[in-house]
Parts: C-alpha cells; structure tokens; sequence
C-alpha cells in the first residue's frame, strides 16, 4: 500500500498570554500509521489535537489533512476526519440512536449505510440493547463508546483521539484495537494520545513525545524503543530535558 | 442529504427541551414533575395573558386602541433584547458542547445561526403569549378585517428578530473583545451589564426625549412616547402599518429579517471559532506557592465556594446581580435627584409626598434586590459536578445553609448601603431608618428561604447549559411569581395604610409580616433538606 501523508502538522504554536502551550509543533501521520502522542500532563497534546480536529484557532503554522488547510478549509478536513475527545459531552437528552443518526445526518449518511455501520459497531461494543436509553443515564464508558462508534460510522481517513482507552471497559479496550488495526489495514491514519505506555508500545507503528510544548523526540516505534521498553525511553527522555 | 441546519436545529430542540427526556427516561417522579412543571406555567401564561389583556382592554378603553399594535412590538422587542442579552454568554458563545460541534463537518456560520434560532424558538411561547393578549384588546376595539388577525399572528413570529439578532451581534463584540483579556468574564460581564442597563434605561431616555410639553394628561404621557418611539423604531412601524392593511409593510418586514440574519452571522461566522477558542482555553498558571492557608466552618465555604461559582459565569453574575447594581445606581442618584422626582419618573408622573416613602422604601429596594435570588437556582447548577457535594460529609442542612448564607452576603450590603442613601436623600429619621432596616433583612430571608425552597422542590441536575437552570428553569419561575405577587400587595397595603396610619406602625407590621413569612419558608427549607 501506498504511504500518503494524511495529516501534516507544520510549525503549529499555539499562544496563551506569554505562555506557548505548543511551540513549533511538526510532526506526519501516513495512511496507515497508528501514531501514538505522549506526553506529560499540561505538556500540550490536547492544544495540538484541538487545533488538528479544528476546534482551536491557533497564530503560527499549518496543518493540512490530506492536503486541505485546516485553517482555509476547516469544512473539507472535518468530512474526512473523526474526532474523540478525552471526555465527550454528548447531548445528554438524546437518545444514543438519536445522537447516531444526527452525526449521520451531519456526514449525509444514507439509509442503509447508517443501518449496517451503527450495528455493526454497537454490536462489537455491546450497546445495542442501550441505543434506545438518554445519553444522560449512560455511564463514562457507554458515552465513550458512543463517542467511539460516532467517530467511526462515517469510514473517516483520519481518526483523532484524545486518551481513548480511559473509562472502557477490558473488553472494549481490546475492540477498540482491533478497530483501530482493522482501520489502519484500510489506509485510514489514527493519531491518539495516551497516558497508557505499554499499549501505545504494542499498538502504534510511529511516536512522537510533548514537553512544555515541543517534540522532544519523534519517529518510528522501533527506532525510537530499542531495546528498551517505551515507559523507560519515555522517562528517560523526560529526565533529560528537565 | 438533510439540510445540515435543520439537522442541527432539530438535536438542539430535542436535547434543550424535557419532552425527549420524559418519553426516554425511566424515572417516574421526574416525569409527574414535569406534569406538574406544565401544568405549573400554563397557569403562570394564564395569568400573564389575563393580566396584559386587561392592560390593554384598559388603553382601549381609554380611546387609545392605535397604541395597541405599537405596544405589542415595543414589549415583545424590549424584553427579547433583554433576555437576549443575558443568554448570549452560554447559549452562541462558551457552550459546552463546542469541541463536538466544532468537529463536524457545520460551518460555523451554521452552529452560531442554529444556536440562535434555538434560542428564539425557546423564546417564542412568551413573546406569542403577549402578541396574542394584546390582538384580543385590539380585536375588541378596532373591530379588524379577519386576515389582520392572521398577519397579526404572523408578524409576532418576526417582531423578536431583530432585537434578538442586535443583541446576539451586540453580546458577539462583547465576546470579542473580551476574549483578547486575560481575565475574560469580568471583561464580558461588565460590557454586558452595560448593555442590559442601557437597554433597562433606554425607557426613560425615550420618554424624556420627547416629553417636551408640559403639563400633559396622563394618558397622553403613556400614548405620546409610544407613538414617537413606533416613529423611530421601524419595525414598529412595519408591523402598525402591515396590520392595517399595507402589505408592502410585512414585506419589507419579512426581506430586513432575513438581510438582517444573514448579515449579523455572516460577521459572527467569520470570527467564531477564534472567539470560542479563546473564550474556553486557559493557560494553566505555574506560580502557585504554599502559603498560610485559613480554615472556614463547612457553611461558610460553601457559601465561598458559591461566590466562585457565580464570579466564574458571566451568565450567572449577569443575572444575579443586576438587581444589585440598579439598586445601587438609584441609590447613589438618589443623593443627587429628589426621589420624589425619580419615582415620579417610574411611575409616569404619578407624585407622591415623600413621607409616604419611608415605608415603601424597604420594599422598593427589595423589588430590585429580590427579582432574583441565587438560592434558587444554585442547587441545580451543581449540575453534574452534584456528586462532588453529595460525596463529602456535608449535611443538606448545610449545604443549603451555605447557599442561602451567599445570598445574605450578595443583597445585604447592597440593602443596607441603599436604605442608608434613601434615608438621607428623604431625610428619614434615625427610628424609621433602622425599622427599614430590619424590613429589609426580613424581606431578604424571605427572599433566601423562599428561593432555596423551590431551588430544592425544582432541582434539576441534567441540564445542557446553565441558562436553562437560570433563567428558564421552573424554580426561578416558581420563585418569582409569588415572590412579586407578594411584593406589590405588600408594597400597595404599605402605601395605602401609610396614608392613614402612623408611618412607624406600618413599618412595625410589615416588618413583622416579612419576618414571618421568612421564618416560614426557613423551616420549610429545613424540613427538605432533611438527609
């Protein structure tokens, strides 16, 4: 399969005040990486996802999905994305199968189409018999869920995710990674931070570390590990730079 | 594919609204009390419309049915400014949902336009309500063909537009400027305060501006500046003249709406993610050092902890302490201005002597101070964060203790600081400013107790966006319709006995009345708050 760059971040800053939350920020996701952010609590990943998912106006740099600006065309990159955040505020009194069918509406997806990809996901994350329940009475990890299956209904090429795994349950956590293998077999990139070393070790292809704002340390998995485990370069790296 | 307005329009209606929760949902008492909350603002809407069918049946009456249709678009535009003005911060900008919004595929033009349009439909009940009480008068005296009915009904769906559209676009420069600050919620709460006192005084700049002939009959002074003002206010005048059978009127109605909508978000559209951007992200300060830090009683920091609440929303502070702030400005100009002239002023020429004050000064300090109490909308905007107070070993007692005490410190300096300027600029005695004093303690309880028990009754936690809880949840209304039914018996038995009894006795009484009615509620707020 063909590597393309699908999400390009170039030279992103971000400003708060006299504090750069994200300084010089660069980094590419390809088709088909499954790219692991890490960083520090404060470090700048949620700024950086934020402007990637175009929810952040941001003064320095460019990131293009798929080649569109995400700054001049904010509407093209957002039809071919999908964004999770770390703690999703749904419409707590709609249904799930409301909110389904709205984000459907949303991305004009047909009928038929909607019917198959909604059980095929809420299947594999055991929701089906909950669809018909508010948002409101979910608990953090149904909502995630929901969340989950919203992000992928619509068969986007970028999926972005703000610490995915917190809140799912053992077995939705292993659905979600074959998910995401599953997408990442198809072309689609997953960009994603995390907290959770050990499964970002096991999961993503490419790396890269925040600190303070800035790529400390970026790559592929295997150049960057080693023969160590991540958590050690992780720390290591962390030291080094304080 | 469906427009992606209507589709966002229509999540919104479902996800605001209870119905969608009630028909979901499992829990049976949530369901009565929203039977109960139904029947509960019918009887409120019957009561508003009876009260302003008469008003008006009144004016006509009077000889004065033209004013009809003038007054229908100035009451329904001033109040939709007003209202407008207030929800802005919560509903078009620094809503929750941004992120996921933000996300989708909508142009921002779509969300902001969305956003308000659910803002109108929520509002469209009330402002119906008055369009159609004041077609009923005018249909009894002009005697209308039958289509003035239909374009009546019809126009009233348009009159709230534009006000609602000029203080969406006056709370989006608000938003903007106010985003380029660090401290962004003092910065927007004082820019809307502004507007919202602007909008509160524009009544009497009008009327000044054109009372220029003296010594008019009462009735011309209510007709003359509605007539100028439907003369400056073209809206109005469209509206006066479609009714009347110039259809060219309801037209052009129609085309400054739609131009109108179009132009303001095309502009709001432009900057509303920078806007939004700013107005939700805050750099995390790292210059916290460990100092002495000092211990409360429980009821105390929750009362701290409510201060923090209030100060950190521009919605919340904004519409409770608007009372606080009128209050205030009367007061001040009240050394300045002879009150007898400024309430002349309110209450269109009416003139009273100034002794005759002295025992309505408590309770026209409280008519301000009391329009809103945070006591009853503080329980229900712990929202879903209600877990942190329900985990930690806090009694409901003092809980509620601690809310109500933050009330008592939000109104009872503003109380005291006003009685003691009315005092001087109406020369009361020592006695009679003391006794106004206590009546405007006692009314303040009762204004705390009251509010904290609809607060309790009307708790409701699953709220989308604050101002549902504040300015349109059950509670606040619940609290505010007796609460003022109460006020003005009170305030026209004080007025009227003052006229035969000894000032001091009337304030004895009422000071007594006002105590009780505030010791009753306390215990009513004791009895609920049992754990």
């Amino acid at each position: 399969m063909d590597k393309k760059a699908i999400l390009e971040i170039k030279g992103y800053t971000k400003v708060y005040g006299t504090k750069r939350a994200a300084d010089n920020v660069s980094l590419t996701v390809e088709s088909g990486d499954i790219y692991a952010f890490i960083g520090h609590n404060g470090a700048g990943k949620s700024t950086t996802i934020r402007a990637v998912v175009g929810v952040l106006d941001f003064e320095e740099g460019e990131i293009f999905i798929d080649g569109h600006s995400i700054k001049k065309e904010p509407l093209e990159c957002k039809k071919i994305l999908s964004y999770i955040p770390d703690n999703p505020d749904l419409y707590e009194n709609l249904t799930g199968i409301q909110y389904l069918n709205f984000v459907c509406d949303v991305f004009g997806i047909g009928a038929k189409e909607r019917e198959a990809a909604i059980k095929k996901y809420a299947d594999m994350f055991e929701i089906t018999d909950s669809l018909n329940e508010l948002i409101g009475a979910y608990s953090h990890g149904m909502k995630q869920k929901l969340a989950l299956i919203s992000a992928l209904i619509h068969e986007p090429r970028l999926i972005v995710m703000d610490e995915p795994f917190v809140g799912l349950d053992p077995k939705a956590s292993y659905v979600l990674k074959q998910i995401m293998h599953e997408m990442c077999d198809k072309g689609t990139a997953i960009f994603f931070s995390t907290h959770v070393l050990d499964v970002a070790e096991k999961l993503c292809n490419k790396v890269a570390i925040i600190k303070n704002g800035r790529i400390i340390e970026s790559g592929t998995m295997e150049e960057m590990v080693g023969n160590q485990s991540l958590e050690e370069v992780f720390l290591e790296v962390h030291d080094e730079e304080q | 594919m469906k427009n992606s307005s209507f589709v966002l329009l229509r999540a919104l209606m479902r996800s605001g609204g209870q119905i969608n929760a009630i028909r979901y949902g499992h829990d049976k008492k949530k369901k009565s009390q929203f039977i109960g909350q139904i029947i509960g603002i019918g009887f409120l809407d019957l009561v508003i419309l009876g009260l302003l069918t008469l008003m008006t049946l009144g004016y006509g009456l009077l000889g004065l049915t033209d004013i009809i249709p003038g007054l229908c678009v100035l009451t329904i535009s001033l109040v939709s400014f007003f209202l407008t003005l207030l929800k802005t911060n919560g509903y078009l900008f620094n809503f929750k949902e941004f992120d996921m919004l933000m996300s989708l595929p909508l142009e921002a033009k779509t969300v902001a336009g969305c956003k308000f349009l659910y803002m109108y439909l929520k509002s469209l009940p009330f402002n119906m309500l008055v369009a159609v009480s004041m077609l009923i008068s005018y249909g009894v005296f002009a005697k209308p063909a039958w289509w003035t009915y239909i374009i009546w009904l019809l126009l009233s769906l348009l009159i709230p537009v534009i006000p609602m559209l000029l203080a969406a676009f006056f709370g989006f420069l608000a938003a903007k400027f106010s985003s380029g600050f660090k401290k962004k919620n003092i910065i927007q709460t004082v820019l809307i305060f502004i507007g919202v006192l602007a909008a509160m005084f524009s009544r009497f700049f009008i009327q000044s501006l054109f009372e220029d002939e003296k010594g008019l009959e009462l009735l011309e002074n209510i007709a003359e500046p509605i007539h100028k003002t439907i003369d400056v206010y073209l809206p109005a005048k469209w509206f006066e003249l479609a009714v009347t059978g110039k259809f060219w009127a309801l037209l052009l109605l129609v085309a400054v709406c739609v131009l109108l909508f179009e132009a303001v978000f095309f502009v709001v559209g432009r900057s509303y993610r920078e806007i939004n951007s700013k107005l939700k992200s805050h750099a995390a300060a790292k210059k916290f050092k460990m100092t002495e830090q000092k211990t409360k009683s429980v009821v105390r920091s929750v009362a701290y902890k409510e201060l923090k609440r209030m100060t950190g929303s521009p919605v919340y502070i904004t519409n409770a302490c608007v009372g606080e702030l009128l209050v205030a400005i009367l007061a001040i100009v009240s050394l300045f201005v002879d009150p007898v002239t400024m309430i002349g002023a309110v209450a269109n020429g009416v003139e009273f002597g100034v002794e005759r004050l002295y025992s309505a000064i408590p309770l026209i300090i409280y008519f301000m101070l009391g329009m809103v109490s945070t006591c009853y909308m503080s329980p229900s905007l712990e929202g879903k964060y209600y877990w942190i107070v329900s985990s930690l070993p806090i009694s409901k007692k003092d809980l509620y203790k601690g809310k109500m005490l933050f009330n008592m410190y939000l109104t009872v300096p503003f109380m005291i600081f006003s009685t003691i300027c009315f005092g001087i600029s109406t020369h009361m005695p020592l006695p009679a400013v003391l006794l106004a004093l206590i009546t405007g303690f006692f009314l303040l309880c009762f204004s705390t107790a009251w509010g904290c028990v609809c607060g309790i009754k009307h708790l409701r936690l699953d709220w989308e966006n604050e101002v549902e809880v504040i300015k349109q949840g059950s509670a606040g209304t619940l609290y505010m319709l007796p609460n003022m039914i109460v006020t003005m018996i009170l305030m026209g038995v004080t007025i009227a006995l003052g006229t035969t009894l000894n000032p001091y006795i009337v304030m004895a009484a009422l000071s007594l009345v006002s105590g009780l009615m505030a010791f009753f509620s306390y215990r009513r707020v004791l009895s609920l708050a049992k754990d």
